[in-house]
C-alpha cells in the first residue's frame, strides 16, 4: 500500500506541475489553486505514508523503473526518511494553502503559474532526494532540487539585487551539487556500486575524501559558515512562502543528506565529528550575532535559519563523538534532539517567514524599523508570529526548547567523556551553544517588538489591515504543530518507540498555566485597582512621536557594541575646522561602514583566484598553429610513454 | 626465393637513410635542398617498400611503391619546387620553442624512449629484435620529427613539408607493423597533394592580383619581399 501511496503523491505533485506549465499563458487563478491544491493533495498523501512507516518501524524498497540491470529508479523509505518525508508533507501543505491566496496579491500576471509549477517540482524533487534507494539517483534529483529552486528564487528578476541573489545562489548550489558528486564518485570508486550501503573497508584516505567532499557539499546547501552567504541574499529576494519552503525545508534536506551518509555509509571517525560540532557551534553563535544587526525581516529570519541549521549540526557532531566515546544512550538522544530541531526550526522558520511575509504584503516594506503596531492591526498574523518567535526563542514548553533541552542535556551528561581536550572542546562548545539561545532570544524580542508593538512609524504600517483567511491557516497549522510538538514531546518521542529521552514537557505546561493563572489572580484580588492615565515622559516634547520609539536599532545597541570585534564595524570620522585649535567647526563627514567579513576575506579572493587561474589557463589558447601543434607533440609523446611504463 | 637475409641487410641500410633523410630535414636551415631531401626520402620508402615486395610477394606492397613515386617523388616536389621559385625564401632560420641543435637532440632522446615503450608494448622473439620492431620505433619517430617540424618553423613552407615528412611516417608504420589499405594510402596521398596544391595557389596563382591578399601571405611567412639577412 505505502507504494502505492508514495506513486500516487508523486504522480499528483507532478501532475500539478505539469498542468501549470502547459497553461502557462493562462492568468487565471483556477489553474494556480489545481496546482496548489495537488501540492496540498499529495502532501497529505505524503504525512500518512511517513506517518505510518514512522510509528510501525517498516522499511520499504521498491523499483519504479530500470532501464538499465544496473541503474534502477528505485525508492526507499525507512523511518529516517519518513521522518524527512513527514517535514516536506507538513511545510509543504502548509505553505501550499498560504500559497493559494498569497500568490494573487503578487505581481507578475502569468508567470505566477511558472511559480506554482516550479514550486510542485521543488516540492518533488525534495521528496526524491529524500526517498532515494541509491546514491546516483540521490545526486540526480538533488540537481534536479538545485535547479528547480533557482527559479523560485530569480521570480522578481526584473530587481537589481533579485539577479544578483539569483546568480549567487546559483554558483553556491552547483558548488555544492559539486561537492556531492565528487563525494558520491569518491565512494563509488571505493565500492563499486551507486548502492547506499555500509562500506566494509574504513579509514582509507579515498573514504576521508568523499566525507569531506559530502561534508561540504551539504553545507554549503545547508548554508553552515562559512558558506552560508547565499542564504542573507537569496531569501529577501524571492517571494515569502519560497523563502518558508527554501529555509524551513531544503537546508534540512542537506542535514538529511549528511545523516544519512553518516549513519548508513560511512563509519565516523571521533575527528569528523569534531569537525561538525565545531562547524555547528561557529554557524550558530555567528549566524544569531548577525541576525541581531539585520534590520531586513526575511535577512534577520535567514541569519537565524544559519543559526538553527548550525544547532542541529552540534546535535550530529556531538552525537558522532559520544558514540565514538562509547556512551550510545547520549549519542541517540543528541541525535534525536538534532532530528527534532530540523523538524522544530522547519515548522517555526516556515510560520516566521509566512507571517512575515504577511506582514510585508501590508507594509510593503522589510525594513523593521519602517513597522511597528501591528499587533492592533493585524492581531491574527502578530499572534502566530508570536507563536513563532516563541519557539525559536526555545521557551518552555514550545517545541524549540524541547527540542534545544534534549541537545543540552547530552551536552551535560557529556562529562563522562575520557578525553581531556575534548572535553574541554565540549565545555566550549557548550557555553557557546548557551550563548546562542540567549542571543537568539534578544533577537526575536527585538522582532517581534519593532514589527508589532507601540505606535506605526511609516504610513503604509498605519494602513495595515489583516490578511485573509487563508493566508491565516497555513501559519495557524504551523502554530498549532509548535504548540503540540513541545506539549507532547515525551508522548510522541515514546510513542516511536524512544521513551524517557526528554522530561515530560506537558507537566511543565501545565505547571506555566497554573503559574500564570495564580500570578493573574494574585494580582486581580490583592493589586491596587486604581487607575492612572498620563503620558509617558517623552524628553519635554509635547505629544508622543513614533520618532521617540525604542527602536529595533536601539535595542540591539548594546549587543553590537559586546560584539563590535565580530562585526568588524569601521566608524570613518573626518572634520576640518576654521581654527588651528580645532574648535570651530567647518565641515566634516562621517559613515560607519559594516563589513562583510565573510565576503570580503573569504568569497572575493576565492572568485579573484578563479579569475586568475582562469585567464592562466586561457593563455594556453594563444591563436598560435605551433603552440596547439606543440600541444598534440606533447599529448603524443605523453601517450607513448604512459603506454609503455604504465599500461 | 631471393635470399632473405641479404634483402633484411638492405633494407636495414635503407632504414639510416631514411633517418638521415630526416635528420636533415629537422635541421637544415636552407629550403632549395629541403624539396629534394624530401623526395629522396619518398624514394628510399618506395625502395624499402618494393624489397619487401620481393622478400613477401604481396602485391598491395608494389602498388604502394609505385603510388609513392608517382606522388611523392613526381608530383607533390614538382609544385614545391614551382612555389620555391616564385617566392625568393631560400632560407629558414625563424624557430618556434626548438632550434636545429636541440631538435636534433630532442629527436635522438625520443626515439630512445619510443624504442624502450615500443619493446615493452610489442611481442618481440627474444634476443634480436624483428624488422617489423624497428619499422615501427622508426615510423613514430619519423611522425614525431616530422611533427617537431612543423610547430618549430615559422615559414609555412617547412610546414607544409614537416607535414609531408609525418605522413610518410605514417606509411613507414603502416607498411611494418598495420598494413594500411591501398584505399587509405590513396587517401591520404590525395590530401596531401591537395594541401601542396593549395599551398602553390596562395604562394603563386592569387597573390598577382590583389594587394590585401599579399599581406595576409605575408602574415602566414608564405611570402617574403627581400631576402632574409642571415
Amino acid at each position: 500500500m505505502i507504494p502505492e501511496l508514495f506513486i500516487t503523491a508523486i504522480l499528483v505533485l507532478l501532475g500539478g506541475a505539469l498542468l501549470s506549465f502547459a497553461l502557462s499563458s493562462r492568468d487565471e487563478r483556477t489553474v494556480r489553486t489545481v496546482a496548489l491544491g495537488s501540492a496540498i493533495i499529495a502532501s497529505v498523501f505524503l504525512a500518512a505514508l511517513s506517518l505510518f512507516t514512522l510509528l510501525t518501524g517498516q522499511n520499504f524498497v521498491f523499483t519504479v523503473y530500470q532501464p538499465f540491470p544496473y541503474l534502477a529508479i528505485s525508492f526507499f523509505i525507512d523511518r529516517l526518511a519518513a521522518f524527512f518525508l513527514l517535514l516536506i508533507a507538513i511545510i509543504g501543505g502548509c505553505v501550499a494553502v498560504y500559497t493559494v491566496e498569497y500568490f494573487e496579491h503578487l505581481g507578475g500576471g502569468a508567470r505566477r503559474n511558472h511559480l506554482c509549477a516550479f514550486g510542485n517540482l521543488f516540492i518533488l524533487a525534495m521528496v526524491l532526494v529524500v526517498s532515494s534507494a541509491t546514491t546516483i539517483s540521490f545526486l540526480l534529483f538533488w540537481e534536479l532540487m538545485a535547479a528547480s529552486s533557482f527559479f523560485l528564487v530569480m521570480y522578481e528578476y526584473t530587481r537589481e539585487e533579485t539577479r544578483k541573489a539569483g546568480v549567487f545562489y546559483f554558483i553556491m548550489t552547483q558548488l555544492s551539487t559539486l561537492f556531492v558528486m565528487l563525494g558520491i564518485f569518491a565512494l563509488y570508486v571505493q565500492t563499486g556500486s551507486f548502492a547506499i550501503a555500509p562500506l566494509t573497508a574504513a579509514g582509507s584516505p579515498l573514504i576521508t575524501a568523499a566525507f569531506l567532499a559530502l561534508f561540504v557539499g551539504f553545507a554549503i546547501k545547508a548554508g553552515i559558515i562559512p558558506f552560508h552567504k547565499w542564504l542573507p541574499y537569496a531569501h529577501p529576494a524571492s517571494p515569502s512562502p519560497i523563502s518558508a519552503l527554501l529555509s524551513g525545508v531544503m537546508l534540512k534536506i542537506a542535514v538529511y543528506g549528511l545523516i544519512r551518509f553518516l549513519l548508513d555509509v560511512f563509519q565516523p571517525d571521533i575527528w569528523w565529528g569534531v569537525l561538525i560540532l565545531a562547524a555547528g557551534t561557529t554557524s550558530a553563535v555567528l549566524g544569531i550575532i548577525y541576525a541581531l544587526k539585520e534590520h531586513d525581516v526575511k535577512a534577520m529570519l535567514a541569519y537565524s535559519s544559519i543559526e538553527n541549521v548550525g544547532i542541529v549540526f552540534v546535535g550530529i557532531g556531538l552525537s558522532i563523538i559520544l558514540s565514538a566515546a562509547n556512551l550510545p544512550l547520549l549519542a541517540t538522544i543528541s541525535l534525536l534532539g538534532a532530528l527534532f530541531h530540523a523538524l522544530n526550526h522547519a515548522l517555526f522558520k516556515a510560520l516566521l517567514f509566512l507571517t512575515s511575509g504577511s506582514v510585508v504584503h501590508a507594509t510593503h516594506t522589510r525594513d523593521i524599523e519602517h513597522m511597528g503596531g501591528l499587533a492592533h492591526r493585524m492581531p491574527w498574523t502578530s499572534g502566530l508570529f508570536f507563536v513563532g518567535a516563541v519557539s525559536i526563542s526555545a521557551l518552555p514548553p514550545f517545541n524549540g526548547f524541547a527540542s534545544e533541552l534534549m541537545i543540552f542535556s547530552a551536552f551535560f551528561s557529556s562529562v563522562a567523556v575520557v578525553d581531556p581536550l575534548l572535553k574541554v572542546l565540549l565545555f566550549i562548545s557548550l557555553a557557546l551553544f548557551a550563548l546562542t539561545s540567549a542571543l537568539s532570544m534578544a533577537c526575536f524580542v527585538k522582532a517581534f517588538g519593532s514589527i508589532f508593538l507601540a505606535l506605526p512609524r511609516s504610513s503604509e504600517s498605519e494602513k495595515a489591515h489583516e490578511v485573509s483567511e487563508m493566508m491565516l491557516i497555513g501559519p495557524g497549522i504551523l502554530a498549532a504543530a509548535c504548540i503540540l510538538l513541545g506539549l507532547f514531546s515525551y508522548k510522541i518521542f515514546f510513542l516511536v518507540g524512544y521513551p524517557a529521552v526528554i522530561p515530560d514537557m506537558l507537566l511543565i505546561g501545565i505547571l506555566l498555566l497554573v503559574m500564570a493563572a495564580l500570578t493573574y489572580a494574585f494580582l486581580y484580588f490583592f493589586a491596587s485597582r486604581e487607575v492612572r492615565v498620563s503620558e509617558t515622559w517623552g524628553c519635554g516634547i509635547h505629544s508622543q512621536q513614533p520618532a521617540t520609539e525604542y527602536t529595533g536599532h536601539g535595542f540591539s545597541e548594546p549587543i553590537d557594541i559586546i560584539f563590535s570585534a565580530i562585526y568588524r564595524t569601521r566608524t570613518k570620522n573626518e572634520r576640518t575646522f576654521f581654527d588651528r585649535a580645532n574648535c570651530i567647526f567647518a565641515e566634516g563627514t562621517g559613515e560607519i561602514r559594516l563589513m562583510k567579513v565573510f565576503e570580503e576575506y573569504l568569497y572575493l579572493p576565492l572568485a579573484r583566484f578563479a579569475v586568475w587561474a582562469a585567464e592562466s589557463i586561457s593563455r594556453f589558447q594563444n591563436g598560435c598553429l605551433d603552440t596547439y601543434l606543440l600541444y598534440v607533440f606533447v599529448a603524443v609523446v605523453a601517450v607513448i610513454i604512459f603506454l609503455g611504463w604504465y599500461a | 626465393m631471393t635470399d632473405m637475409a641479404s634483402i633484411e641487410g638492405i633494407i636495414k641500410i635503407l632504414f639510416v637513410v631514411v633517418i638521415i633523410a630526416a635528420a636533415y630535414i629537422i635541421s637544415t636551415r636552407n629550403i632549395l635542398s629541403l624539396v629534394s631531401v624530401y623526395s629522396l626520402q619518398s624514394l628510399t620508402l618506395a625502395a624499402i617498400a618494393l624489397a619487401l615486395w620481393i622478400a613477401d610477394g604481396k602485391i598491395v606492397l608494389l602498388e604502394i611503391a609505385i603510388v609513392t613515386i608517382a606522388s611523392k617523388v613526381l608530383i607533390i616536389p614538382y609544385f614545391i619546387a614551382t612555389i620555391q621559385e616564385r617566392i625568393r625564401i631560400k632560407r629558414d632560420i625563424e624557430f618556434h620553442y626548438l632550434n636545429p641543435t636541440t631538435s636534433l637532440l630532442v629527436s635522438m632522446v625520443m626515439m630512445l624512449v619510443i624504442y624502450f615503450a615500443l619493446s615493452r608494448i610489442l611481442p618481440t622473439a627474444p634476443g634480436t629484435p624483428s624488422l617489423l620492431f624497428f619499422g615501427a620505433v622508426i615510423g613514430i619517430s619519423l611522425m614525431l620529427m616530422g611533427m617537431m617540424v612543423t610547430f618549430s618553423r615559422k615559414r609555412a613552407i617547412t610546414k607544409v613539408m614537416g607535414y609531408l615528412s609525418m605522413e610518410n611516417g605514417v606509411l613507414f608504420f603502416g607498411m611494418f607493423v598495420t598494413e594500411l589499405p591501398l584505399i587509405i594510402e590513396f587517401l591520404i596521398i590525395i590530401d596531401l597533394i591537395i594541401l601542396v596544391l593549395l599551398t602553390t595557389i596562395l604562394a603563386v596563382g592569387i597573390d598577382s592580383t590583389l594587394e590585401e591578399y599579399h599581406n595576409r601571405l605575408h602574415r602566414f611567412h608564405l611570402w617574403e619581399d627581400k631576402e632574409d639577412a642571415s
